[in-house]
């Protein structure tokens, strides 16, 4: 076969997108996050880095990990734990599992969707008009309180529709916490009264510093059983700044002492988003003083001690991470939140693939019966399987993820592109006594129109739904584009050549 | 001179003693297309009286919630029977692999909203509804409302794009119409055997009908070029020679979409929408292309000729 420019074409295409697909043979697991301040985190583990080994367990995957942590720390005590990564080798001594985050090495570089890979999507909208200004403001602050709560892997964007309704869309990966929705759509608006009179609100005026994970001032302070299981309390302490050290000296100056002598009139009130979570007794001795230094305590509850530890210190995170954060000056509402389990993932891109191979079978069969020429099947296989692999080495190119909706619209750009290879199969094989050039170039403009009808069509799918048929319409775009400038072009070449003997 | 043309108006006759009954009767087909979509009209019209939309919609486009339990065991049918009286509106479906027929779980859809809904099933089932065991989504009401919205009119607006890029290409009015009519009865007589069928729509359902007209104006403007643009053979050679290379491209379109949709079916409700909703449509586009489409443009074709054949 006679290989000209446009065939060319296709190969480097080809070529590169199987390089930018990048099929990888590597086994162990990526750091997707280390929390901060953690032993690990001042070690310098870093996400990104490729777990191999922890104390001489192979980790080829994340069951081999999730084995090797369990063995490991199975009781209370402290343990040395070495994780060998591809790079480095880092050892800590400590009681409970790191707090890191892996998942497996990926295969190739192509990304998949929440609703293949599992995850959590929120739509989040603010409520009463909001410019963007504020709305990129919402971001900085829910990217921060993710930051600061201990969420790296979570993507936070603006997105607009069609009727000009502004969303931010807040996408995590794999594991999903159990307490985003709060995270999210907590307005976060912290106030403290003493009876009725506000002392301080969470905002940068009022609050130097939160103390978050230094023991001498954060922790869990007590645990007691409780009907049907343990209640922990925890403690931490804020700073006020001294405005706002004052106004407490000045609200407490006036009150009078209880019955008991040991505690002021008045209580101090907590709120968060206007629902009180805590009332405090303020030790006589506070009276009329300025102080900087404020204990916030809360409880947390489950069936075991353990549980109930682990629900107080996620309380206490949220509560930290609110106060350090600031609130936003508006209500959110969450207009849309899945959590898609990452259960059937796997099942359903092994069933999508063998549709797939399936179909093309079935398509070469009847295209065989049809014309009974081997090679110009055999071509129109290659252009399309060609097609897929250059749809998917952009997708891996610009880092989309594929969901349903794409590929769906993958399967669409196929079945349109096998449909027009037909048409330019179907001129060629015609006996006229137009040259075959001619024939080709009829056929090409029925291809041309096609696509010009359908890319037109697609537009107006990019920007409705808060984005979410993006993915749709970005492959199909993408796939039709290039079967139309590359793959037709090629595969006409092809015939041509094949048709020409 | 005189004796060409003797043997011209001879042939003429010729012709037309042989003129088949296709040829003279193939007007009359288009009552057929013609009654089809007054039918289909006419039955949205009272969809549309008696359910408020030409539609139904699935909780993707009202608003609800939609809870998929992966659990093998649970018995769907009286889990769906015990739970009515709490969610009158509710909708379940069994989750089932295609290759061994076992139950993996079940779709539990609903209008209520997703803590509601999540209690009450927790409570049936006995246990706590984690990211281990379920995907849960949830849409509110204002926005599931909003998108629809913006679909209907993403779908509008795509079929107004194509018809002009399609009077851009052909530049003549007839044909051009005769392709927007046959892609816009595609979608119509689609819509009526999808609402037949009682299948709620869900967003990626409205996507498959914008789907739809880039499947069905491929066929049509093969048709078109063959027979406005080639030089060679009579009308009907022209005609049936597209209908060959139409008749192969759609049969594998038909091949693929349905084997995908049988390997599809019982795991992802998205893509079984989407390609039920493609299957329907292709089998329309045969007979709106084959039919409408062929017969408006073989009256054109023949009345520019001056009813000639070329």
């Amino acid at each position: 076969m006679k290989l000209t420019w446009r065939i060319w074409l296709l190969i480097i295409l080809l070529l590169l997108s199987i390089l930018a697909i990048k099929p990888s043979f590597q086994t162990g697991v990526i750091v997707k996050s280390v929390e901060k301040n953690s032993t690990f985190f001042e070690d310098g583990l870093k996400s990104g880095e490729i777990i191999k080994k922890i104390n001489d367990m192979a980790i080829t995957n994340k069951g081999d990990y999730a084995k090797a942590i369990s063995e490991i720390f199975s009781g209370n005590e402290t343990k040395r734990i070495d994780i060998i990564t591809a790079k480095n080798k880092y050892t800590a001594f400590i009681s409970e599992p790191p707090k890191i985050t892996v998942e497996d090495v990926p295969k190739t570089k192509l990304q998949t969707g929440l609703d293949l890979r599992g995850g959590a999507r929120a739509l989040v909208q603010p409520e009463g008009n909001i410019t963007d200004e504020e709305l990129n403001n919402l971001i900085d602050i829910s990217r921060n309180r993710f930051n600061v709560y201990g969420l790296s892997d979570i993507q936070i964007k603006a997105v607009r529709d069609l009727s000009g309704n502004k969303f931010m869309l807040v996408e995590v990966a794999g594991a999903t916490p159990s307490d985003l929705k709060e995270l999210i759509s907590k307005q976060g608006k912290f106030e403290a009264k003493v009876g009725n009179v506000s002392v301080f609100k969470g905002e940068k005026n009022d609050i130097a510093d939160v103390c978050k994970t230094d023991a001498t001032c954060a922790g869990i302070t007590a645990c007691n059983q409780i009907q049907g299981g343990y209640a922990c309390s925890f403690r931490f302490s804020i700073y006020l700044t001294e405005d706002a050290a004052k106004k407490h000296a000045d609200v407490t100056r006036n009150l009078t002492l209880d019955e008991s002598g040991k505690y002021l009139s008045e209580k101090l009130y907590l709120f968060v988003d206007d629902i009180q979570v805590d009332e405090l007794f303020i030790g006589a001795d506070l009276k009329g003083q300025v102080t900087t230094q404020v204990a916030i305590q809360g409880s947390g509850t489950g069936k075991t001690q353990q549980e109930a530890i682990s629900d107080a210190k996620a309380n206490m995170n949220k509560l930290q991470t609110i106060l350090i954060t600031g609130s936003l000056p508006y209500k959110l509402n969450i207009v849309k939140l899945d959590t898609i389990s990452p259960l059937l993932g796997n099942e359903f891109t092994y069933l999508i693939l063998i549709a797939g191979i399936i179909s093309m079978g079935v398509v070469a069969i009847i295209i065989f019966a049809r014309y009974r020429r081997i090679k110009a099947s055999l071509a129109l296989l290659f252009t399309s399987f060609s097609e897929i692999l250059i749809i998917l080495g952009i997708a891996a190119l610009i880092r989309w993820n594929l969901d349903l909706p794409s590929i769906a619209g993958i399967l669409a750009t196929i079945g349109t592109g096998v449909d027009q290879q037909i048409v330019i199969l179907d001129e060629a094989t015609t006996r006229e006594t137009l040259s075959l050039k001619e024939r080709m170039k009829r056929a090409l403009f029925v291809v041309v129109g096609a696509y010009f009808t359908a890319f037109a069509s697609l537009i107006p799918l990019y920007w409705a739904v808060a984005g979410l048929f993006k993915g749709f319409a970005l492959t199909t775009l993408i796939g039709i584009t290039i079967g139309v400038f590359v793959t037709r072009p090629a595969f006409s070449d092809m015939i041509k050549s094949i048709e020409g003997e | 001179m005189e004796e060409k043309k003797e043997t011209k108006q001879e042939n003429k006759e010729k012709a037309e003693q042989n003129k088949s009954l296709y040829d003279k009767y193939y007007k009359l087909l288009l009552i057929l297309p013609a009654v089809a979509l007054l039918f289909s009209i006419v039955y949205l019209y009272q969809f549309n009286q008696q359910n408020g939309d030409i539609i139904l919609k699935d909780v993707s486009l009202t608003g609800g919630t939609t809870i998929t339990v992966f659990d093998k065991n649970v018995e769907v049918n009286k889990l769906g029977a015990d739970l009515k009286k709490d969610f009158p509106d509710l909708n379940i479906r069994k989750l089932s692999d295609i290759m061994t027929g076992t139950q993996l779980g079940f779709i539990f859809e609903t209008k209520e909203d997703a803590q509601k809904t999540k209690t009450s099933l927790e409570n049936y089932l006995g246990y706590n509804l984690t990211e281990e065991n379920s995907s849960i989504e949830f849409s509110g009401a204002s926005l599931s409302a909003g998108f629809y919205q913006q679909l209907r009119f993403a779908i509008l607006l795509a079929f107004c794009f194509m018809a002009i890029v399609v009077f851009v290409i052909f530049r003549t009015f007839v044909p051009s119409f005769a392709v927007i009519l046959s892609a816009f009865s595609d979608i119509i007589m689609s819509v009526v055997v999808v609402d037949i069928l009682g299948i709620s729509i869900s967003s990626a359902g409205v996507i498959a009908f914008l789907m739809l007209i880039g499947y069905s104006v491929d066929t049509d403007i093969l048709l078109t070029t063959r027979v406005l643009k080639k030089k060679e053979g009579s009308i009907n050679e022209r005609l049936w020679s597209s209908f060959k290379t139409g008749i192969t491209m759609t049969l594998t379109s038909i091949a693929a979409v349905g084997v995908s949709l049988i390997i599809i079916y019982n795991l992802s409700e998205t893509l079984r929408q989407i390609f039920t909703i493609l299957l329907i449509g292709l089998g329309f586009d045969m007979f709106n292309t084959w039919i409408t489409n062929v017969v408006l443009i073989k009256w054109y074709a023949e009345s520019k000729h001056g009813g000639k054949e070329q």
